[in-house]
């Protein structure tokens, strides 16, 4: 152990530097093994609940498990299925998409705008930033979503008040053509998390840089163009993959609109709620667990252009000189 | 054990701190299983039973109190119950059965017999209908059949239920529609619903007052309508009995009559999720297609003038029939078999039970029992009563087999179909088969 632990940061001294050595001398490695110990619980935690059970949704996708009787080894039927013959697989693709596309970026460019706003404002910050945060702390619970239904429902407030501004639009629960929105509103509401993470950026953002641009001559829009965007550009890009990541697994708020079934006319079928009841209603859970891996490898894959196309967009201020 | 009170005079010793470690995450183990076992149920000193069901309120009260009877008739006895809507319940039940810890007593879907029963879910009920723990004379031998699977008894029937009408009368004599008859027919039920739409009464929110629901979307109507012109619903476990053509023309008919503002709008129909919600507990319709259990809810809600009628016929033709309203069974996995029998015995054949459960799961399945359970019966609780009666009079076609297991998908797929053709999404051709399709593919497999 101990020859090992010495030859090891011996080796990595030629390609970190000179000062590393000093820092390394000590026996690390010794005493690696308690903090396996105490880590255990987490790794026993994360292995159990979290790695077995994905290694068995990934082997029940290629089985006709239905909850009652032993899995049958149907190779990539599921896939298939679902890919080529069953319309509403692409239906809840394409509502869960015009979701991501239309409540992400409306939740960010209202985070960003709030966060602008409060960056300046001295008296009752604290109070507005909590005021804008608690609808982000409330809004994933069933009992804000059923509020929300009965909000848009027809009778509701909502539709009551835009009637007497004279837009008749009905209650919007039961109209398959406004009935996803409610869904995206609920979630646009809960733009407090993001805000609270861009007002942070902005907040780092040296002052240094406004006076200079204000020196030049640039006005409060110039500024917020050639200052803040690319200063904020790595929090942008945080809040955007996070954000996307969470709204395609949308489920409390389109399952308490529908009332679990998606409805109406499969409008808020969204990619888990269809994923919840092909397993749970339906009993095919070698279906939905297929399902669930493919929605893992879309994410990862969206989530890898996104890192991509990072490159060209988002500027790291420490990286500048490199 | 010593050592770690010995470390705390020394500075501990790392080994002494992982010892204590190890020891505390061992003990947190022990403790779960522990805590495990004990939530099991299998304390010394009784025996705990879990009973679940799906139902209302006033179901939930009177299953509650017949069951506090039972504990008192049983010392040492204690039922743990849980309820809940049936659509969450099928799933939580499923969930439970797949984790093997399905409560010792179940209430049961009819579409939920044949998967339970074969893949060994059910415990199998004939040596307990051998010993007479539970007591099946009373009870009528081809009902009894519905809760069988293979030649075994794996379930009982708790509840005899029958399709109807809930109707506003004073509306129907207002419109100049005559009484409901058994012999009524859709033809009939069409020019009902154009004479109340006719009247140009208002909603208390101001809008337009239709003749009825749009039954359309539920699959029990649309069984009810082509059982009265002879069909059925499923031909065998893997095959529809429906065609193409009979579904795109009672949707087509449902269609038609919403258009003409006949029945209720497709906004109100599809935000519905309660009676409540629906189109005639809002005051926008003047009836809605219901069973016999759930009827007294609706006379409580919208009035004395609510009565209950027959799904209309063709040329006479009932489609309706008479339907284990819900089973109940006994987990494979239970410690307590004879306990859970003895439960299930009092819930059918207790006369005590029976006067607490009233009709709160449609007609009890034990004659004696429902002979005398009538006799106190008033209200809409004695009209449902008597129209099951009327009903087997006027003379109703045999039931259907059990239904498929792939039954629960295609009632969904029923609404959701009907929604797209509600909102012009699909022809009601295009959404027939695409129905139709869809339900192929869940017999299949």
């Amino acid at each position: 152990m101990r020859t090992l632990s010495t030859k090891a940061p011996e080796s990595a001294d030629g390609t970190t530097g000179p000062r590393a050595p000093s820092r390394r001398r000590r026996p690390v490695r010794e005493k690696q093994w308690p903090a396996y110990v105490f880590l255990s619980p987490w790794m026993i935690g994360a292995g159990v609940v979290t790695l077995l059970p994905m290694a068995v949704s990934l082997y029940l996708s290629f089985t006709d498990y239905n909850l009652f009787d032993a899995p049958n080894w149907v190779g990539l039927r599921n896939y298939a299925e679902m890919l080529f013959e069953d319309p509403r697989y692409w239906r809840s693709v394409g509502t869960t998409l015009l979701y991501v596309l239309v409540a992400v970026p409306l939740k960010l460019i209202l985070a960003l705008g709030a966060a602008m706003l409060l960056k300046n404002l001295n008296r009752g910050r604290g109070f507005y930033r909590s005021a804008f945060y608690a609808p982000s702390l409330l809004g994933a619970s069933m009992s804000i979503a059923l509020v929300w239904r009965a909000l848009f429902n027809d009778g509701g407030t909502v539709p009551d008040v835009l009637a007497a501004l004279g837009i008749d639009t009905g209650g919007w629960v039961g109209n398959p053509h406004l009935a996803v929105y409610t869904v995206v509103l609920l979630t646009v509401w809960q733009f407090g998390a993001p805000m609270v993470i861009f007002l942070a950026g902005l907040q780092q953002i040296s002052p240094d840089l406004y006076e200079a641009a204000a020196l030049d001559g640039a006005g409060p829009w110039r500024q917020f163009v050639a200052v803040t965007v690319p200063m904020l550009s790595p929090v942008v890009f945080f809040n955007l993959v996070l954000e996307i990541i969470n709204s395609f697994q949308v489920f409390t708020p389109a399952f308490a609109v529908s009332s679990g079934d998606g409805g109406p006319a499969d409008s808020t079928l969204f990619y888990t709620l269809f994923l919840y009841e092909r397993g749970f209603t339906a009993s095919h859970m070698g279906y939905a667990a297929a399902m669930a891996w493919l929605l893992l490898l879309a994410v990862g894959v969206i989530t890898l252009i996104l890192f991509r196309t990072s490159r060209s967009w988002v500027f790291y201020a420490d990286e500048e000189g490199r | 054990m010593p050592e770690p009170r010995s470390a705390r005079r020394r500075p501990p010793s790392r080994r002494a701190v992982l010892t204590a470690a190890t020891a505390g995450l061992a003990t947190v183990l022990v403790s779960t299983l522990t805590g495990c076992s004990a939530a099991d149920g299998g304390t010394s000193q009784g025996v705990t039973l879990t009973f679940s069901w799906w139902g209302n309120d006033n179901r939930a009260e009177r299953t509650d109190e017949a069951v506090r009877l039972f504990e008192k008739e049983h010392p040492g006895v204690t039922v743990r119950t849980s309820n809940s809507d049936f659509g969450s319940y099928l799933q939580k039940l499923a969930t439970q059965a797949a984790g093997g810890g399905m409560p010792d007593v179940a209430q049961l879907d009819y579409r939920q017999i044949s998967r339970y029963a074969g893949s060994g879910a059910l415990m199998p009920l004939g040596e307990a209908i051998g010993n007479k723990t539970i007591r099946t004379d009373e009870i009528d031998q081809q009902f009894l059949r519905t809760g069988s699977y293979e030649g075994g008894q794996y379930a009982l029937p708790m509840g005899r239920g029958i399709t109807g009408y809930a109707y506003d009368s004073a509306l129907y004599a207002k419109a100049g529609v005559p009484t409901p008859q058994p012999s009524w027919t859709w033809q009939d039920w069409e020019n009902a619903n154009k004479k109340i739409a006719a009247l140009g009464l208002k909603s208390p929110d101001g809008r337009p007052v239709t003749g009825a629901n749009d039954g359309g979307g539920n699959q029990d109507v649309f069984e009810t309508w082509l059982r009265s012109r002879g069909g059925q619903l499923y031909a065998s476990q893997t095959r529809l009995g429906f065609t193409e053509d009979d579904l795109a023309e009672f949707w087509a008919f449902c269609d038609r009559l919403r258009r003409e503002g006949a029945i209720a709008a497709a906004e109100d129909t599809t935000q519905a999720n309660s009676t409540e919600t629906s189109p005639i507990g809002r005051g926008l319709a003047a009836a809605d297609f219901t069973w016999d259990a759930p009827f007294p809810g609706y006379a409580k809600l919208l009035g004395e003038s609510t009565h209950f009628a027959p799904v209309p016929s063709t040329n006479g033709r009932a489609g309706s029939y008479f339907k284990p309203s819900m089973l109940v069974g006994i987990s494979a996995n239970t410690k307590h078999p004879k306990e859970a029998a003895q439960l299930i015995d009092f819930l059918l054949n207790d006369p005590r039970a029976g006067d607490i459960l009233g009709f709160t799961r449609s007609t009890p399945p034990n004659r004696v029992i429902a002979a005398n359970v009538s006799k106190t019966l008033k209200g809409p609780e004695l009209e449902i009563y008597q129209y099951a009666q009327t009903m087997e009079k006027y003379g109703l076609a045999a039931p259907p087999t059990a239904p498929p297991p792939g039954d629960l998908p295609i009632n969904t797929a029923f609404k959701r179909n009907y929604q797209r053709v509600m909102f012009g999404l699909a022809t009601p051709r295009q959404a027939a088969r695409e129905l139709i399709e869809e339900a192929n593919r869940e017999l299949r497999s």
